[in-house]
C-alpha cells in the first residue's frame, strides 16, 4: 500500500514541472511585442514628468470621448494612467463625493445637497464643474423622396404621442411646404431601455412644447403614448431604416444616412451640426447660487437663439477645487485642461461624434481648472 | 419457462415474436424531421429551426407509438415512447450548449489573431476602430491585460481559499465528528454557497474600502485592486473548495487510518501521509472545478477592480481587467459608437473564445489530475 502512496507523489512531482512550464510559457509567449493597442511601444514616448494615476467614477455616455481623451493623454504623459469606471451618473456622482474617486463624470450636474456634500469632501470651496461633452441626438426620419424635414416642437411631442399619425398631416405640411409628403402612416420609433437620450430628448420635449407633453422626465419612454420600441442605440436606428416612414431619436453619431429633421428655434428651422450643438451651452444660463468655479448650466432646451440646436446631451466633470497634495492637484489640471483643449475635444469629435465646445466656453473652463489648489 | 412455453405457446411467441427492426427508431427519427422541415416550410413558406425541431419531436413520439403498437403491442409501444422522450431531452439539453460553442468559435475565432493576445487597450480610441471599419488599418487593441489579470486574480484567490478550504475540510471530516462547531460550519459553509457573486464583491470592497479610509484617509480610490477582486473571488471559492474536499475525504475508508494509527502513527501523520494521499486526485480536480467556477466571474470583478485598459502586474495597487469584464465593458460601451462598434464586438468575442478555452483546459485539466493521480485499486 504505501508503495502506492510513493507512486503517487513521484506522479506529482513529474506533472509538476510541466503545469509551472505552461503557465509560464503562456504568460511570457503574449508579453513579447508592445504592451499598447497597436503594438507600437508608447513608453517614453511624451515624458513630461507628470506621474501618478488618476480616478474617475461616471456616465457612461462619455465613455467613448473619455477612451480618445487617455488615449491621446496618456501617449503625451507616459507616467500617468487615467482610469474611468463607466458606471452611470448617479454612481459617479456619489462615489465622488464619497472620496472613492477624483473626478466624476456625470450627464446631470450637481444637485443643490449634492453641492453642499462636496464641501466636505472638497474644501470650502466644494466642487467645480463643467460641461466637457455635448452630444447632439438627431430627430432621425426614413422617408422615400424627402431630403430635409422641417419640425416644430409641438409637431414632435404630437408625432411622438401618437396624435399625428399620418405624414401628410396639415402640421407638417405647414412646416414644410415645399416637400412632397406622401399619404402613410408614420412609425414613431423609441427606446426600449431606460437611457439618458430619451430622458434628454423627452426634457426637450417638455420644455420646448410647453404643456403637450405632460408625462413625467425620465429616462424610460412614456409607455401610454405608444409608438414601436427598440432596444439601445442601434435597435432604433435599424428600425428606422428599415421602416419606410418612421420618425425616431439616437445619438447624432449612430443615425449614419438617416435624414435628419431641422428643428424650430425661435423663427428658424435649426439643422443639426456640431457648431449648433455648442451654441445651445452658450446660451443656456449657469445654474444660480453657485461657487465662481462651479459652470453648471440650465440648459435653455426652449432657447430662441439663432442657430443653436436645443436636442441635446450635455454631460460635465466634476472635479474638486483643492486636493490634499501638488501632485494630484498637478495631474487634474494637466488632464482636465487637455480634455477642454481644441485637440482634445477634436480628437473627441472624431471618436466618439460629439460636438466641440465652443472656444469662449474653453476659455471659461480654463480659468476654473487653473483656480484648483492644494487644499489648506 | 421451457415448461410453460410448451403448454401455452401464445405467451411465449409474445416474448420473442415481432419485434422492429434496430434501425427503425433512427429511420422513424430522421423521417419526422424531414416531415417537420417540410410542413414548415409549406406552412411559413420558409425553413424555421424552430417551428422544425418542435414539430419533429411530436411528430417522432407519435409515429414511434403509432408504429410500435401497431406492429409490437402497447408495452413495448410504451417503452419505446419512453426512451424516445428521454432522447428527445437529452437533445434539447445539449442545445444551448452546442450553439452557445458554435457561436463563441465561429465569431470568436473570426476575429482573435495573434495581435489581440499580446496588446492591450493603452492608447485605444476611437478614430483607430473606425479606420478598421473602414479597411484602411488592422484591428487595434487587445486583451493581453485582461488575460494577466485573469490569471493573476485567480491565482491569487487560490492561494486565499484553496489552504483555508481544504484545511477547514480536514476539521470536518477528521477534527470535528459531530460538535456543534462543526455543525455551525457545515451550516455556514452552505450558506456561502448561496451567496450571490455580486454581494462577495460588494463585501469584498467594503472591507477594503474601510481599511483604506484608515490607513491613508487622503488617498481616492485605492481600495479597488486585483487583491480586493481575489478576496471576493475566494469567498465565492472557499465553499466550493470545502464541499468538495469534504466529500472526497469521506470516502477515504476508516480501514486505513484504523491500520496506521494500530501502528502507532499519530493523528497529524496520518492525516498527512494516508488521507491527503488517497484523496489527492479527488481534491486537486474539485479545487480545479471551484477555480473554473469563479473564471467567469463578472460582477465582483467589475466592483472591485474597476476596468484597466493597460497592463497592471501589481495585484496590491491600481486597477486590473479580467477577461469577462473586458468582455462586459467593449460589448456594452464600445471604443466608437455607431458603426465602428462592430470592432469592440470582435474583440469582445475573440476574448470570449479565450475564456472559453481556458475555461475548458481547466475541466480537462482536473479530468486528467484525476485519471494520474487516482490511487490503484489492490496491489
Amino acid at each position: 500500500m504505501f508503495h502506492v502512496k510513493k507512486g503517487i507523489f513521484v506522479k506529482l512531482k513529474h506533472l509538476a514541472p510541466s503545469a509551472a512550464l505552461l503557465a509560464v510559457g503562456a504568460l511570457t509567449l503574449s508579453a513579447c511585442g508592445g504592451a499598447s493597442a497597436t503594438g507600437e511601444d508608447v513608453s517614453g514616448e511624451g515624458d513630461s514628468g507628470l506621474a501618478g494615476t488618476i480616478t474617475g467614477i461616471g456616465a457612461s455616455s462619455q465613455k467613448a470621448a473619455m477612451d480618445a481623451w487617455t488615449a491621446d493623454f496618456v501617449s503625451a504623459n507616459s507616467g500617468v494612467t487615467v482610469n474611468y469606471s463607466p458606471d452611470g451618473s448617479g454612481a459617479g456622482r456619489e462615489q465622488f463625493l464619497g472620496g472613492n474617486a477624483q473626478f466624476a463624470g456625470s450627464d446631470a450636474h450637481l444637485d443643490e445637497d449634492e453641492a453642499e456634500a462636496a464641501k466636505e469632501v472638497c474644501g470650502p470651496e466644494g466642487a467645480f464643474e463643467f460641461p466637457v461633452y455635448v452630444s447632439p441626438i438627431a430627430v432621425a426620419f426614413n422617408l422615400e423622396g424627402v431630403d430635409s424635414l422641417n419640425l416644430s416642437p409641438e409637431t414632435i411631442a404630437k408625432i411622438f404621442k401618437g396624435e399625428i399619425s399620418n405624414w401628410n398631416d396639415e402640421a407638417i405640411k405647414a412646416d414644410n411646404p415645399d416637400a412632397e409628403l406622401p399619404d402613410l402612416p408614420i412609425t414613431a420609433v423609441h427606446r426600449a431601455d431606460d437611457s439618458g437620450t430619451t430622458e434628454n430628448f423627452v426634457e426637450y420635449l417638455k420644455e420646448a412644447a410647453g404643456d403637450l407633453w405632460d408625462a413625467e422626465v425620465d429616462g424610460n419612454f412614456p409607455k401610454e403614448y405608444g409608438g414601436e420600441a427598440a432596444q439601445g442605440t442601434d435597435g432604433v436606428v435599424q428600425t428606422v431604416s428599415d421602416t419606410e416612414g418612421a420618425i425616431g431619436y439616437a445619438d447624432a453619431s449612430a443615425v449614419g444616412s438617416l435624414g435628419q429633421a431641422k428643428v424650430k428655434v425661435g423663427e428658424d428651422f435649426v439643422e443639426l451640426s456640431p457648431e449648433a450643438a455648442a451654441k445651445v451651452v452658450d446660451a443656456s444660463p449657469k445654474v444660480e447660487g453657485r461657487s465662481e468655479g462651479d459652470l453648471a448650466f440650465d440648459l435653455a432646451r426652449d432657447t430662441t437663439e439663432s442657430g443653436a440646436y436645443p436636442i441635446v446631451l450635455v454631460s460635465y466633470h466634476v472635479v474638486c477645487s483643492t486636493y490634499q497634495d501638488q501632485n494630484t492637484v498637478d495631474l487634474i489640471k494637466a488632464w482636465e485642461k487637455f480634455v477642454v483643449s481644441e485637440e482634445g475635444q477634436q480628437s473627441a469629435a472624431k471618436s466618439a461624434g460629439s460636438a466641440p465646445l465652443s472656444p469662449e466656453l474653453r476659455g471659461q473652463i480654463e480659468t476654473v481648472i487653473d483656480s484648483i489648489k492644494v487644499a489648506g | 419457462m421451457l415448461t410453460t412455453s410448451d403448454t401455452t405457446p401464445s405467451r411465449s411467441r409474445s416474448l420473442t415474436s415481432k419485434q422492429l427492426p434496430k434501425a427503425t427508431p433512427w429511420v422513424i427519427a430522421v423521417a419526422s424531421i424531414i416531415v417537420a422541415a417540410g410542413i414548415s416550410f409549406l406552412g411559413l413558406g420558409r425553413f424555421s429551426i424552430t417551428v422544425t425541431a418542435v414539430l419533429a419531436g411530436a411528430l417522432n413520439a407519435i409515429a414511434v407509438f403509432a408504429i410500435s403498437a401497431a406492429y409490437e403491442g402497447r408495452r413495448k409501444a410504451v417503452d419505446r415512447v419512453a426512451t424516445t422522450v428521454v432522447s428527445s431531452t437529452f437533445v434539447l439539453a445539449c442545445v444551448p450548449l452546442i450553439s452557445l460553442l458554435w457561436l463563441t468559435v465561429s465569431k470568436g475565432g473570426a476575429a482573435l489573431d495573434l495581435n489581440l493576445l499580446s496588446r492591450t487597450m493603452l492608447g485605444m480610441k476611437g478614430i483607430l476602430d473606425q479606420q478598421y471599419v473602414a479597411g484602411e488599418a488592422g484591428l487595434a487593441g487587445g486583451f493581453y491585460h485582461a488575460i494577466v489579470g485573469t490569471v493573476l486574480i485567480t491565482l491569487a484567490a487560490c492561494v486565499i481559499s484553496i489552504p483555508v478550504g481544504v484545511l477547514a475540510a480536514i476539521y470536518l471530516v477528521e477534527y470535528a465528528g459531530k460538535n456543534k462547531l462543526g455543525k455551525a460550519i457545515t451550516f455556514l459553509v452552505d450558506v456561502m454557497t448561496g451567496i450571490p457573486s455580486i454581494v462577495a464583491g460588494l463585501f469584498a470592497f467594503a472591507l477594503f474600502s474601510t481599511i483604506a479610509e484608515l490607513v491613508m484617509p487622503a488617498a481616492a480610490g485605492v481600495a479597488k485592486t486585483g487583491f480586493t477582486a481575489a478576496v471576493a473571488l475566494s469567498v465565492l471559492m472557499i465553499p466550493i473548495v470545502v464541499r468538495n474536499t469534504e466529500e472526497i475525504l469521506r470516502l477515504v475508508p476508516m480501514d486505513l487510518r484504523e491500520a496506521s494509527y494500530a501502528l502507532g502513527v499519530p493523528k497529524w501523520k496520518t492525516i498527512v501521509k494516508i488521507v491527503l494521499p488517497t484523496s489527492v486526485s479527488g481534491i486537486l480536480s474539485g479545487v480545479t472545478i471551484a477555480i473554473a467556477r469563479v473564471i467567469g466571474e463578472t460582477a465582483p470583478i467589475m466592483v472591485t477592480a474597476g476596468f484597466a485598459k493597460t497592463l497592471n502586474w501589481n495585484l496590491f495597487s491600481g486597477w486590473m481587467s479580467t477577461l469577462p469584464t473586458y468582455i462586459y465593458d467593449s460589448q456594452l460601451r464600445p471604443v466608437s459608437p455607431g458603426d465602428a462598434a462592430i470592432a469592440s464586438s470582435e474583440r469582445a468575442w475573440a476574448a470570449a473564445l479565450v475564456l472559453v478555452a481556458l475555461v475548458m483546459i481547466l475541466n480537462l485539466l482536473a479530468r486528467v489530475i484525476a485519471k494520474v493521480l487516482a490511487p490503484k485499486a489492490g496491489r
